[in-house]
């Protein structure tokens, strides 16, 4: 039993990690229609801004955090500026934006790799011990359960402005329809700019969570794969689903492992998120709804 | 819009045409120089290693062009990005062998790339010298015939396992193993099958064997499996990033195995990414870091580059001692000839004396350095070797 618990908790905490980095997907696919690929390289940027200022800048903590989201929300807005508003004013078709994306997530890495912080692996100082909570014979590590609650309170917090706030209500309208709602009276720029705002957000509280609880390196992005994957399987597009999709994927990869193979680990959970997407091509929690070509 | 297109595409081609053109023109005035060619991670997860590697090799090219080169002609290097993937390896080695015409390659340093290049290796007729490609079959076919034009200066994965599995049972008495391994490298593999050989035959038991991915960063599932199975030790044969964190990990949930790891494990990054959790493992490896032998080299290269000497950059150094020394005994730049007199002359590296075996290609007799960590330090124990 206590070796079910360890493995559950195991679980959550690497759902909790796959969750926060798929919402950003998913919040840019709901308006926008494509995969922001350029995501995985906003989380690594948050990843380095936390590290930096914790030990070039030396600031406190949860300072080095808000100044990660802060970077991070910067860097993501003046993306989607510079990269997808001019595709997006010629109407270009979505493979475009899908490119795009992945040119700028390309670029992005390779900065790094070409400036001085170079390719090297850095680790975070060390902010909490790494000695775990032991409850019984089960070991919580303290960096994932200081993981769990930010996840879970900053999705709280997002799901609260988009389902609570005025801003929110102009969002689920976008995704809806741009035109309809544009023809409402909502400036779909200014929705633009608050979903990859939030979504850079995230991806800055995630980055620095991740390098916390691993390391940091230019290729971070490459974990968002499989966020990716979990936003395709709760429902590209949904919130609640990219969530669920998340922790179900967490909780499959490690009953996999921990029950199954751990060397058929991915063939056997990706395996399993097929068969679900053959029989729900949306996923979990998709909208049904289709485009009116 | 189709018809821009193919104006384009021709514009690209022709543009293509005149450049390869002039590149072949300007190259054909030749062996001026000798080239040597050096493939190796510069980004990605090993850049570390790679562009210790290839400082080291340009450092060697210096010194030699100073001294009057190799034949009286002065050496030249080219140094290709393998990002660390076999396929970008197999692209570098056309590109040496067809357009810049090396008569050598040094490099890469991992197995997987080093037995993907093989059959490029063959076509052009290139003797290529693996700095640290540890498995067997980067010399040799899978029937056990030797391959022409690969050669390497380190030892083998049975033999670092075997060793592991050795030293882990009669020196440290230790019975029950647990192996965490990475199930997409050649080099984990084939480290992970030798050591549980040896380790059963000298009447061992493995307790657990869990695989992961190389890319992976979670390792709980798996090690709180191992932790299940209650091990004297962990064998971790795979290389630092995923070493620190597995390591990171395992003392997280409570584990205090010995940890055991092979050649993957030295580097300085290692210390500051996992210098707790490692705290008396021990690790098979090439040499010893803080063996006078390999002090001047290692000064020289920190006040050149004010960059810590990683591992490979001793195997670079050998694979370039014994490649002029080839090419000192071939007498000509050609590189079927050098790949000839590979076999023939002996150095005394820094990591040994080197004498490639002919029927394999691998360095007979060399011993391995059995170093612990302690306080964040690599301490040498002894050499140890199984016959």
């Amino acid at each position: 039993m206590s070796y079910f618990l360890q493995q559950l908790i195991n679980g959550l905490s690497l759902g909790s990690v796959y969750a926060l980095m798929s919402v950003g997907y998913s919040l840019v696919y709901s308006i926008m229609n494509f995969s922001n690929f350029a995501h995985g390289g906003v989380i690594m940027i948050g990843a380095y801004i936390g590290y930096f200022c914790l030990t070039l800048l030396g600031v406190p903590f949860f300072t080095a955090f808000i100044l990660s989201g802060i970077g991070s929300g910067i860097l993501a807005v003046s993306m989607e500026r510079i990269v997808y508003r001019p595709l997006r004013k010629r109407n270009a078709p979505f493979l475009y934006f899908i490119i795009s994306a992945m040119g700028a997530s390309i670029f992005l890495e390779n900065i790094v790799i070409a400036s001085p912080i170079g390719p090297t692996f850095r680790s975070y100082p060390a902010v909490f011990s790494t000695s775990p909570i032991m409850i019984g014979g089960i070991a919580l590590g303290r960096i994932d359960l200081l993981m769990f609650i930010i996840s879970t309170l900053s999705l709280i917090g997002l799901m609260y402005i988009i389902e609570k706030t005025k801003i929110g209500l102009s969002i689920r309208a976008t995704s809806y329809s741009i035109k309809a709602s544009t023809l409402m009276g909502v400036n779909v720029d200014k929705v633009i700019f608050i979903i990859f705002l939030l979504g850079g957000l995230l991806a800055g509280l995630a980055g620095m969570l991740f390098g916390m609880k691993y390391i940091v390196y230019p290729q971070i992005g490459n974990i968002t794969t499989k966020s990716f994957i979990a936003a395709v399987f709760g429902g590209l597009g949904s919130l609640p689903g990219a969530i669920i999709g998340s922790i179900l994927l967490g909780l499959i990869e490690t009953m996999t492992s921990g029950y199954l193979s751990s060397e058929y680990r991915d063939l056997i959970a990706f395996v399993l998120l097929i068969g679900v997407l053959i029989f729900k091509p949306t996923g979990l929690m998709g909208k049904t709804t289709e485009d009116k070509a | 819009m189709s018809k821009r297109f193919l104006t384009l595409i021709s514009v690209v081609l022709i543009f293509t045409m005149i450049v390869t053109a002039c590149s072949n023109g300007t190259g054909a005035p030749e062996e001026e120089t000798i080239k040597i060619g050096w493939i190796g991670s510069l980004t990605g997860d090993q850049a570390v290693w790679g562009t210790c590697e290839s400082n080291t090799v340009k450092m060697l090219i210096e010194e030699v062009n100073a001294s009057g080169g190799i034949l009286g002609k002065k050496v030249e290097g080219i140094y290709y990005d393998t990002k660390g993937d076999a396929a970008e390896a197999v692209n570098a080695t056309k590109r040496l062998a067809s357009q810049d015409k090396v008569v050598a390659i040094i490099g890469p340093n991992a197995s997987g790339q080093a037995i993907a290049i093989s059959s490029v290796l063959e076509e052009y007729k290139v003797p290529d010298i693996s700095t640290v490609g540890t498995n067997p079959k980067v010399t040799v076919n899978d029937d056990g015939s030797v391959k022409e034009f690969n050669f390497r200066v380190c030892f083998i994965d049975p033999y670092q396992g075997a060793v592991a599995a050795g030293y882990a049972y009669d020196r440290l008495g230790l019975r029950n193993a647990a192996v965490l391994y990475d199930v997409a490298s050649d080099y984990s593999q084939g480290f992970t099958e030798f050591f549980e050989k040896t380790f059963i035959e000298k009447g061992g038991k493995i307790v657990a064997k869990e695989g992961f991915k190389e890319g992976d960063v979670e390792f709980k599932p798996q090690l709180s499996k191992i932790k299940d199975a209650n091990p004297d030790m962990i064998l971790m044969p795979y290389y630092y990033k995923e070493v620190a964190l597995s390591a990171n990990q395992a003392r997280e949930l409570g584990i205090d195995a010995v940890l055991i790891g092979g050649d993957g494990w030295p580097s300085e990054q290692l210390m500051t990414m996992a210098a707790d959790a490692i705290e008396g493992s021990y690790i098979v490896n090439h040499l010893d870091f803080n063996d006078p032998e390999v002090k001047p080299l290692q000064d020289k290269y920190n006040a050149k580059y004010n960059l810590p000497m990683e591992l490979n950059g001793y195997m670079a150094h050998d694979a370039f001692l014994l490649l002029k020394a080839a090419i000192e005994d071939a007498g000509v730049a050609d590189p079927v000839k050098i790949a000839e007199s590979l076999t023939k002359v002996t150095v005394q590296g820094v990591t040994g004396t080197i004498k490639l075996s002919p029927e394999d290609h691998n360095p007979i007799g060399k011993e391995a350095a059995i170093v612990r960590v302690e306080s964040a330090d690599y301490i040498f124990q002894e050499k140890y070797g199984l016959q």
